[in-house]
C-alpha cells in the first residue's frame, strides 16, 4: 500500500485479521492499540498516522510497559539536581567558578539491536545519538563511556562474537574520535548469554552553564510572537525508519529490520557542534528565547510534536520542505525516519532567515555533507492541533496527519503481569584441583580478567586536553572540564550480569553501589546516577518481574547510599533508558542487566588517585570485610564455567559509612592509590594494583591476609563482598588505620609494594599465591589480543 | 601581543586546547575558520590543529591542503613566519608540500600513511635532535627525552623516494623521533607506534620555521595532564603533584609553545 492518505479500516475485522493487516504494512501496533487509535482520532487513521503512532507508541518512545514503575521506585530529585529526567538529559550541579554556576549534563542510551546486526554502524550511531541528547541541552560534551556486554569470543560461536566485539569497539572509536569527545572508559563482560544479543550502552557527559540550559521545548514566547521550526543537519533519508519500533521487537525479525539501522556521520556532527554554539551565541545576543531538541526515535514527527505539546501548543509541519537525499520517499517516512545528525530548533520567525545563514553560509553545511542544511519546515500554532502537511494539503480535511498535539504525545500504557522467577541459589562445589596461582593466571588470561588496553587504545581519551585519569588508570575516569578550575568530574559504569542472573534485585542494588564505589575510589563524592535497563521481553511475566525487581533494587540502593553532603537526600537518578526485547532468536533473554553510570564530583583533581601502585615501599590497607559467599563470582565462572550460588549480603549501612570515609581520606590527600574489590575478589584486586599499565611495568607486592576472615581460602581470595584497597606512603599505614577506625571502619595493613618482581599473598605462614609479576603481566596484557588485535 | 591564528577546518577538533596552550605562554590565539582567509593576514604565527579535516577524504589532510586558506599559510611560511601542524595539522603540512619542503614551489614530497596496527591512542616518548635548528624546539636540549600522547590512524611518515628522506635527515630535519621510555633509539612497536620511517614523530622544513608533529604537545602542556604511570622523571613529577602544586605548572609539551613565544619576543 503506497497511498499515504489511505484510511485503514479495522471495523468488522477480527483481532487476527487486524494483526495480519498491520504486519503486512510493517506496523507493530497490537489490535487493541489499533482500535484505541481509532477511538483517539474519532475516525479511521490514515496509513501515515498508523506509522506515526506505531513509533510514538513503541516501547522505546512511550515506555508503555515501564513508566509507572519508573516513577514509583526511582528517586529523581535532590538538593543537587538542576534538571531531573524530563528532557533529553538530566543535569546535576557541578561547581561555581569565577561567579558562574555550572552543571554536569548526562544521559545514557542503549544501541543493542543495531550493534548486533551491523556492529560498527550500530555502535557508532549509539555514540552519535547520546552525544546529541547532551549537546541539545546547551552543553559542551566532554566525555563518553561505553558499557559493553559481548558474546564469548572463546565460546562455540566465538568467531561471530569476536567480530561483533571488534566491530562495536571500532564503531565507538570511529564516531567519538572524529567528533573530538574523549572516551573516559566503560566496562566489558563477555558471555555466551550475549552471543545473540550484545548490549552496547553509551553514556555521554557535558558541561553547561546553569544560566545557559536549553530546553527541549517551544519557549513560552511562542504564544506572543510567531515561531517556526528549523530543521538543522543531514538531509533526510529512509535510514532508521522504524528504528524505535525495531528496538522494541525480538531480534529474530532482524533480517527484515536491516533498514532500521542508521548511518553515522561524525564529521558532520563535529561541524554541527561548532555551528550550534555560534547559533546559540547569536540568538542570545538578540535576546531571543529558543528551544532545541535532538532528532532521535520518531524523527521529525516526534521532535515537533513533543516540543509543542510540552507547552500546550501545536504545529503545522510541511514535509515537502524537508531536504531529502532520496527522491520519492513517502511523507510518513520523511516524518519518522531516524536519519542521524539532525536537530530541531524553535526560533522566532523574524530571525529565521539570518539564523539559517549561520549554518548554511558561515559553516557551509552543504559542503560538509550532501544536502545538509538549516531549513524552516513548519510553524508553531497556539492551539492544540498538530498537522503533517505535504504538497499543499492545507486545504484538505485530513492531510497526512491531523490530530490533537496532546493525543500524539499521550502514550499508551500496558499493565504487564509479573511472575516471580527463581533466584539461582546454592550448588555444592568440589574444591578445584588447580592451585590458587593457576586459577589467578587463568582469570588474567581470559576475556573476563584481561587488560582492557586492547579496547581503549582505539579510543581517543586525551582530546580536549582535560583528561586527568584515563581508561585503565583508575576505578573511574576523571576529567577537569573547566580549564583552570581544579574541580573535576569522575564517572564510572557498572552492572555485573552474573549477579542479575542470580537475583535481579540484588544485581541492581550491587550495580548502583559498585558505580558509586568506583567513583569514591578516585576521591569523588557520588552526585547522581543514570540507569540503562536492559531486559528481555516485558510481555513475559517472569521477565517483567526481573525488570520490576531491578527497579526496586536501584531505588533502594539510591536511598540507602544517599549523598555524602546531605544525609537526608537519596542519590538521585537524573536520566535513563529502558531497553526491552534483548533476547536470542530462540527467545532466551539476556541476563537482567541494569547498567548504572555514576557521576561524582572531585573537589580537587590534584588529589584524585589512580588504582595502581607506582613504587616500592607503599603500604597497602584493606578496608571492609570479607565474606564466605562466592555466588556470581568470576572465580566460579573461571573454575566451574557458571556462577550460581549465594551473592554477598547487603550491608548498606556499613557500605555507606565506608564510602564516606574513603572519600574523606582520599580527598584529604592521604592516599596515593585506591582500588575497589569486585570481580575476582581480593586476589584479582591486589593483582591489578601491581600489574602497572601498557607503559609502566608495575611493582611487586607482599601481602599477608592473616587479619582477614572469610571461612575458606577460596573465599578469602575470591569473595566479591564490596571493600577497598588503599595505598599510602611508606610509614603512614598506622596513622591511616587509626583515621579509618576512628570513623567506625574495619581496616588492616595487609602488605607493601616491594622491589622484587613477584606477587606474594600469604595467610600467616601459608603461601596462597606466589607468582612472577612479569609472567602475570604477559597473560594480562595479551588476554584479548585474539579479539581486538595487537 | 603577538597573535597565533589557530586554523579550524570542518572536522578539526583540537582547536580549543591548542589555543589554550598558546595563551599559556603569553601569546594571543584566535581560532580562524577555513573560509575566513582574510583574517589570517595579521597573524604572527599559525597553528593547524588536530582532528579529521574534511573527514580524511582521499587522504588525511589532502583536501584541507587544497583550500585557499593554505595559500595564505604557504605565503607566510615562505616569508619565515612560524607554522606548526599538530596531528591532522601535520598531515595537512605534508599534503601541502610545506614539509619537508626540500624543493621550491611546494611539491608533495612525503605523506603520512596508515599505521601498521590501526588507530592508536597512547603515550609515547620522543627524543629531540638539533633542537636549535627549529624555532619550535629551541627550549629543549639535544637528546632530551620527553613524553606526550598520540592519537591517530595515519601517522607513518613515508615517501616514494628514499633519497628524499635521506636528504631531509642529513640536514637534521627530523627533530623529534620516537624512542623507548628510557631513550633507546630504534625502539620498534609499540614505542614507534605506527611503523614510521626513521622513527619520525616531528619533521621540520629546511628553514626551521615549519614543523609537522604527529603527537600532541597541547595535551602535555600542563603537568596534571600527564598520567602518573609514566616511567622516568616526568612520571615522578606527576606523582608528586599535590594541592600545593599550581594548576598551571608546565608539562613537557609546554616547551614547544615556549619556544614559539621566545621567537616572537614574548618573555616567559
Amino acid at each position: 500500500m503506497t497511498d499515504y492518505k489511505a484510511r485503514l479500516t479495522f471495523d468488522g475485522l477480527s483481532d487476527d485479521e487486524v494483526r495480519g493487516l498491520l504486519k503486512g504494512l510493517g506496523i507493530q501496533l497490537t489490535p487493541g492499540e489499533a482500535r484505541q487509535l481509532v477511538e483517539l482520532l474519532g475516525r479511521e487513521p490514515t496509513l501515515s498516522e498508523a506509522h506515526l503512532f506505531n513509533i510514538m507508541w513503541s516501547e522505546h518512545c512511550s515506555y508503555k510497559s515501564s513508566r509507572k514503575l519508573l516513577g514509583r521506585h526511582l528517586p529523581t530529585d535532590g538538593p543537587n539536581v538542576l534538571l531531573g529526567p524530563a528532557e533529553d538529559a538530566g543535569i546535576v550541579r557541578f561547581c561555581e567558578h569565577e561567579g558562574v554556576e555550572y552543571g554536569v549534563v548526562f544521559a545514557h542510551e542503549s544501541h543493542n539491536h543495531p550493534s548486533q546486526v551491523v556492529p560498527y554502524e550500530g555502535a557508532a550511531t549509539g555514540v552519535g545519538g547520546i552525544v546529541r541528547d547532551v549537546y541539545c541541552m546547551g552543553a559542551e560534551v566532554f566525555a563518553v563511556l561505553d558499557p559493553l556486554r559481548l558474546g564469548d569470543p572463546t565460546g562455540p560461536r566465538g568467531t561471530r562474537s569476536a567480530e561483533v566485539a571488534a566491530g562495536v569497539v571500532d564503531g565507538i572509536g570511529g564516531y567519538g574520535n572524529p567528533l573530538g569527545v574523549p572516551n573516559l572508559g566503560g566496562d566489558a563482560y563477555f558471555s555466551q548469554r550475549f552471543d545473540d544479543n550484545c548490549l552496547v550502552n553509551v553514556v555521554a557527559l557535558g558541561l553547561v552553564r546553569a544560566d545557559g540550559i536549553i530546553h527541549s521545548r517551544v519557549p513560552a514566547e511562542a504564544a506572543r510572537e510567531p515561531y517556526v521550526y528549523v530543521l538543522v543537519g543531514k538531509a533526510t533519508d529512509d535510514s532508521g525508519f522504524g528504528g524505535a519500533a525495531f528496538a522494541s521487537v525480538d531480534l529474530d525479525e532482524e533480517e527484515e529490520n536491516r533498514g532500521a539501522v542508521q548511518v553515522p556521520d561524525p564529521f558532520l556532527s563535529r561541524v554541527l557542534t561548532e555551528a550550534n554554539k555560534a547559533a546559540w551565541a547569536w540568538l542570545r545576543r538578540r535576546g531571543a528565547a529558543f528551544g532545541m531538541k535532538d532528532l532521535g526515535a520518531g524523527g521529525i514527527a516526534c521532535a515537533t510534536s513533543e516540543m509543542a505539546a510540552d507547552v500546550g501548543m501545536g504545529a503545522d509541519v510541511h514535509l515537502d520542505r524537508v531536504p531529502v537525499s532520496i527522491d520519492g520517499l513517502p511523507p510518513f517516512v520523511v516524518a519518522c525516519s531516524e536519519t542521524q545528525e539532525r536537530y530541531m530548533y524553535a526560533v522566532p520567525a523574524r530571525l529565521a532567515e539570518d539564523f539559517c545563514a549561520i549554518f548554511n553560509r558561515d559553516w557551509e553545511l552543504g559542503q560538509t555533507a550532501v544536502g545538509a542544511a538549516a531549513t524552516v519546515i513548519g510553524e508553531i500554532v497556539a492551539e492544540d492541533r498538530y498537522r503533517l502537511l505535504y504538497r499543499g494539503e492545507e486545504t484538505e480535511e485530513v492531510p497526512v496527519c491531523s490530530v490533537s498535539t496532546r493525543a500524539i504525545t499521550h502514550g499508551v500504557y500496558h499493565e504487564r503481569p509479573r511472575r516471580a522467577g527463581s533466584t539461582r541459589i546454592h550448588t555444592e562445589r568440589k574444591r578445584p584441583d588447580a592451585g590458587w596461582g593457576e586459577i589467578l593466571r587463568g582469570m588474567l588470561g581470559s576475556p573476563g580478567g584481561a587488560s582492557r588496553y586492547p579496547i581503549f587504545k582505539r579510543y581517543d581519551s586525551e582530546v580536549r586536553g582535560l583528561t586527568v585519569l584515563r581508561p585503565g588508570e583508575a576505578d573511574a575516569g576523571v576529567v577537569a572540564p573547566l580549564p583552570g578550575c581544579p574541580t573535576g568530574v569522575a564517572v564510572s559504569v557498572d552492572g555485573n550480569p552474573r549477579y542479575g542472573d542470580i537475583d535481579p534485585y540484588l544485581g541492581a542494588f550491587f550495580a548502583v553501589y559498585e558505580a558509586a564505589r568506583n567513583v569514591a575510589c578516585v576521591g569523588a563524592r557520588p552526585a547522581a546516577i543514570t540507569d540503562c535497563l536492559n531486559y528481555g521481553n516485558p510481555e513475559q511475566a517472569d521477565i517483567f518481574w526481573q525488570f520490576a525487581e531491578g527497579l526496586r533494587g536501584i531505588g533502594d540502593a539510591c536511598r540507602a547510599l544517599g549523598l555524602i553532603e546531605d544525609p537526608e537526600a537519596a542519590l538521585p537518578v537524573i536520566s535513563g533508558n529502558v531497553s526491552f526485547y534483548n533476547q536470542s532468536a530462540k527467545g532466551v533473554a539476556v541476563p537482567p542487566s541494569p547498567i548504572i553510570a555514576c557521576v561524582g564530583i572531585v573537589d580537587d583533581v590534584r588529589r584524585a588517585v589512580p588504582a595502581y601502585l607506582t613504587e616500592p615501599g607503599l603500604e597497602l590497607l584493606f578496608v571492609g570485610r570479607r565474606g564466605p559467599e562466592l555466588g556470581g563470582s568470576l572465580y566460579y565462572e573461571s573454575v566451574y564455567g557458571e556462577s550460581a550460588g549465594r551473592l554477598p549480603d547487603l550491608e548498606a549501612d556499613r557500605w555507606r559509612r565506608e564510602l564516606g570515609a574513603v572519600v574523606e581520606f582520599i580527598s584529604a590527600g592521604h592516599a596515593v592509590a585506591c582500588h575497589d574489590i569486585s570481580d575476582g575478589g581480593l586476589a584479582l584486586a591486589l593483582t591489578e594494583m601491581t600489574l602497572g599499565t601498557y607503559l609502566s611495568t608495575g611493582v611487586g607486592l607482599r601481602a599477608n591476609l592473616h587479619d582477614l576472615h572469610a571461612g575458606s581460602a577460596a573465599a578469602l581470595l575470591f569473595n566479591e563482598t564490596p571493600a577497598y584497597l588503599l595505598a599510602v606512603p611508606k610509614g603512614s599505614g598506622g596513622e591511616a588505620v587509626r583515621f579509618l577506625r576512628a570513623r567506625g571502619l574495619e581496616a588492616a595493613r595487609i602488605g607493601s609494594a616491594v622491589e622484587e618482581r613477584r606477587l606474594v599473598i600469604r595467610y600467616g605462614e601459608h603461601y596462597l599465591i606466589n607468582e612472577s609479576l612479569d609472567e602475570l603481566r604477559e597473560l594480562w596484557l595479551h588476554g584479548l589480543d585474539g579479539v581486538f588485535g595487537v | 601581543m603577538p597573535t597565533v591564528a589557530v586554523l579550524a577546518f570542518p572536522g578539526t577538533n583540537c582547536e580549543y586546547e591548542s589555543a589554550r596552550a598558546c595563551r599559556s605562554v603569553g601569546l594571543d590565539a584566535e581560532i580562524v575558520r577555513w573560509n575566513q582567509p582574510a583574517r589570517l593576514r595579521t597573524a604572527d604565527a599559525f597553528l593547524i590543529a588536530g582532528g579529521f579535516s574534511f573527514e580524511d577524504r582521499v587522504r588525511a589532510g589532502a583536501i584541507a591542503a587544497k583550500e585557499a586558506v593554505l595559500d595564505e599559510v604557504a605565503a607566510a611560511a615562505d616569508a619565515g613566519k612560524p607554522v606548526l601542524g599538530i596531528c591532522n595539522g601535520a598531515q595537512v603540512l605534508l599534503e601541502s608540500g610545506l614539509v619537508p619542503g626540500l624543493t621550491a614551489g611546494h611539491p608533495i614530497e612525503m605523506a603520512l600513511d596508515a599505521n601498521e596496527h590501526g588507530y592508536l591512542c597512547r603515550w609515547c616518548h620522543v627524543k629531540t635532535h638539533h633542537p636549535e635548528s627549529c624555532l619550535f624546539t629551541t627550549r629543549f636540549t639535544e637528546g632530551e627525552v620527553w613524553p606526550l600522547p598520540l592519537a591517530h590512524a595515519e601517522g607513518r611518515f613515508t615517501t616514494r623516494d628514499p633519497l628524499t628522506l635521506e636528504r631531509a635527515l642529513d640536514t637534521g630535519q627530523g627533530v623529534l623521533r620516537y624512542v623507548t621510555p628510557d631513550g633507546g633509539d630504534e625502539p620498534g612497536y609499540p614505542y614507534n607506534p605506527n611503523g614510521t620511517l626513521a622513527d619520525l614523530a616531528g619533521l621540520r622544513n629546511p628553514a626551521g620555521n615549519v614543523l609537522a608533529l604527529m603527537p600532541h604537545p597541547e595535551r602535555a602542556a600542563w603537568l596534571w595532564q600527564l598520567p602518573a604511570y609514566l616511567p622516568g622523571d616526568w612520571g615522578g613529577r606527576r606523582r608528586d603533584v599535590s594541592i600545593r602544586t599550581e594548576m598551571n605548572t608546565a608539562g613537557p609539551g609546554r616547551k614547544i609553545f615556549l619556544s614559539l613565544a621566545d621567537y616572537l619576543g614574548v618573555e616567559n
